[in-house]
């Protein structure tokens, strides 16, 4: 847009960043907690204690349950339960047409659970790549965000020249502006491996609802049949029509079992009670990159095994590995602990690029600020600090709502949201500098009272030790991030100062 | 993937990366008053990317060649903020951490 | 660009502000239709079982529409830009045209 490849990217890298920082940054918060997904999971269903359970008679203790509830389904999903999350969920479709059903059951006995309803760490997963929208229009609002995102990456690399000779370098004593940068270089450059491989292998996962056309023109849309000749999914036996009795299930996981060195983690019952009916044994994902599941399907009625899922071709195995290492079920602690931290990284360089975008257009001392200014001023504060308020507030609410509640997961994500929209709306509203420092506290005093109020509330003891000290450790982040911002001042001088290298303000 | 061979890998990226660190010009400066010597920055260069390359070379070993590389670069990645946080704010300490970072390495590798 | 840029400081601001909706709306539109057909094309022409193809094709996708949206940016003149993006495109669609007529996507019977 101006003269040179370089200033060129340079405009497209302060426009689209800014474009999509606020729902990147939504983003990446949420996908970075979801690194520990389990571990929420767990924490906000106090009650429940592991329970040791036979999979294969969990498996029966599910289809018992839908064999009353759900007579008609198309398909059953019975879940296994797992270490961390030991709890039956079961699954149903009544037609191909009407959304899927889910009852959480409890593993020991098959019977609805009695632990609270929340949707646990799901419910950020879910924000994470559909914002809690309608699925289709929040994955495209995602999908779109992020390929915006990749643009900015890009442009970013190249509008950054020094990227090896300031590779280490932090100026936080010349000025704001300088300071603001070189964060946000040094959080973009340290993990731009990391930054370029989630941004897009995540839009691969969304890959089919983005850029469907390869289907349309080499399926003509059937879905289903490429990823039965990809080898990821058994081919679909349509229903006979006359009822036939089913062999039971728990033989028939062992069996499946005995071929498999993974773990089972889900069996799947097709047309069930039809003499057509088949049943998948899916296990684990095996020791790897790549996000496949072996499979195997017998008859219902006969046992007789009809397919074995396995091993996949080499694209195949690329696109499953992109997957994979989106969601890094493969990485131990230590390596989740650096996929974190890289998720964090990765907020922090778009919060930083946001709040660049703002501090190189500061009005001169005494200036009013045009509305442009003040909206995006806002709007950072509204999300930059706002969404970490909506996730403190739906953490209290899980301890604070009564456990009987009607409705009670969604409650919990109502509470989220009023909590964001508040803040964003305090954001709006109230000056700048004043006001980043006291809703920053605010979020800080938010995350340090989660430790307190769960303690008061449940009587697990130190059982949540890791997640109190990630709470209290984001708490104090925020108080001292809150107190760096609220220490910024002079941003006329500063500009003046800064002006011929304003790289950011091409 | 084990937390010791992981620790194994920050150790070696960190004292590569701080070596790189202290071969620059504007770090050397601010932590010794003057700029390195040119066979000093050839030196440090060299200590440097031989870190890194040992740090690779044990997470392949370690982790394999489907792991190993993502492993090698979140390390880097962990071990790079790590030497940002103490250049920017204790730059002083940057060398005996490095120096320290290698026997750590060494008993992370024991453990491994 | 440099008449745009001359746009810019000379006050015309409109039509400055005319040429950036025009090179986002080319870049959004036409960088995924690019994609688009690019990934149609291929999914059919890739020298490979159907399913690998549409799989790399898809993988490969992302990447071509980030290409065309840096070039329609980076282009001297808004018009440079939409034709860098015209040729290709109708090259990829009678690919396209061509090879929906010739490879055989019907289910087995």
């Amino acid at each position: 847009m101006k003269p040179g490849f370089r200033q060129s990217m340079a405009w497209l890298h302060t426009w689209a960043g800014l474009v999509t920082g606020w729902v990147m940054f939504c983003v990446f918060v949420t996908g970075t907690a979801t690194y520990y997904r389990a571990d929420i999971s767990h924490w906000m269903r106090p009650e429940l204690q592991a329970a040791a359970v036979e999979p294969g008679v969990a498996v029966e203790r599910g289809a018992a349950y839908l064999k009353v509830h759900a007579p008609k389904a198309v398909a059953w999903f019975v879940s296994v339960p797992q270490a961390e999350r030991p709890l039956l969920d079961v699954y149903w479709f009544d037609s191909f047409e009407t959304p899927i059903r889910q009852a959480t059951l409890d593993a020991g006995t098959g019977a609805p659970t009695t632990v609270r309803a929340t949707q646990g760490g799901d419910f950020l997963y879910r924000f994470h790549y559909e914002l809690q929208m309608m699925p289709g229009l929040g994955r495209w609002i995602v999908g779109a965000s992020a390929l915006v995102l990749l643009v900015a990456l890009v442009s970013g690399i190249v509008t950054h020249r020094r990227i090896f000779s300031d590779f280490f370098t932090f100026r936080r004593d010349r000025s704001a502006q300088r300071g603001w940068l070189d964060a946000h270089n040094v959080t973009g450059v340290l993990a731009l491996p990391f930054h370029l491989m989630i941004t897009y292998t995540g839009i691969v996962t969304l890959a089919f609802t983005l850029m469907p056309w390869g289907i349309t023109s080499a399926y003509r849309g059937d879905e289903l049949r490429f990823f039965v000749e990809a080898g990821q999914s058994p081919a679909w036996r349509a229903a006979a029509g006359r009822p036939a009795d089913a062999l039971p299930l728990a033989p028939l996981m062992a069996r499946a079992q005995a071929e498999v060195s993974e773990p089972l983690e889900m069996a799947i019952i097709n047309n069930p009670g039809d003499a057509a009916s088949t049943v998948v044994a899916v296990f684990e994902e095996p020791k790897g990159l790549a996000h496949r599941h072996p499979q195997v399907v017998f008859e219902a009625t006969s046992g007789a095994v009809i397919a074995r899922l396995g091993t996949l071709k080499p694209a195949a195995h690329v696109f499953t590995s992109f997957l994979g290492l989106h969601e890094a079920h493969f990485a131990g602690p230590a390596l989740r602990g650096l996929f974190f931290l890289c998720g964090l990284l990765g907020s922090a360089t778009i919060a930083t690029g946001l709040v660049l975008w703002a501090v190189a257009r500061a009005p001169k001392a005494g200036a009013v600020p045009g509305f442009a200014l003040s909206l995006v001023r806002g709007l950072n504060l509204g999300t930059i600090l706002g969404l970490p308020i909506g996730i403190a507030a739906f953490f209290l609410a899980n301890r604070l709502l009564p456990v009987a509640m009607n409705e009670r997961a969604t409650w919990e994500g109502a509470v989220f949201f009023a909590a964001w929209g508040l803040a964003a709306m305090v954001g709006l509203a109230r000056p700048y500098a004043r006001t980043w420092r006291e809703m920053g506290a605010a979020a800080a005093l938010l995350f340090l009272s989660v430790p307190l109020v769960s303690d008061l509330t449940t009587d697990r003891g130190l059982d949540f030790a890791g997640f109190d000290a990630a709470m209290i450790a984001i708490g104090l982040t925020l108080a001292w991030g809150a107190r760096k911002v609220s220490h910024y001042r002079g941003p006329a001088r500063l500009r003046a100062a800064t002006a011929p290298e304003a790289l950011a303000r091409a | 993937m084990t937390p010791s061979s992981v620790l194994l890998n920050l150790a070696l990226s960190f004292a590569g990366l701080s070596a790189l660190c202290l071969a620059m010009d504007r770090h050397h400066r601010a932590i010794f008053r003057v700029a390195p010597s040119r066979r000093q920055a050839r030196a440090l260069r060299g200590a440097g990317w031989c870190g890194i390359a040992a740090s690779f070379a044990a997470a392949v070993i370690l982790a394999d060649w489907n792991f190993g590389p993502v492993q090698w670069l979140g390390s880097l990645t962990g071990a790079a903020l790590l030497v940002v946080g103490l250049v920017s704010y204790r730059p002083r300490w940057i060398r005996p951490a490095a120096l320290a970072a290698l026997p750590l390495a060494a008993a992370a590798a024991f453990l491994a | 660009m440099p008449d745009e840029a001359a746009l810019r400081t000379a006050g015309l601001g409109w039509r400055w502000r005319a040429l950036v909706a025009g090179r986002v709306a080319l870049a959004a539109f036409g960088g995924y239709g690019v994609a688009a057909l690019a990934t149609a094309f291929l999914s059919l022409a890739l020298p490979m079982a159907r399913s690998e193809a549409v799989a790399t094709a898809t993988l490969l996708s992302f990447a071509i529409m980030v290409g065309a949206v840096i070039w329609v940016f980076s282009a001297h003149t808004l018009s440079r830009a939409a034709l860098g993006l015209a040729v290709p495109s109708t090259l990829l669609a009678a690919g396209l045209w061509l090879a929906l007529a010739l490879v055989d996507t019907a289910p087995p019977a």
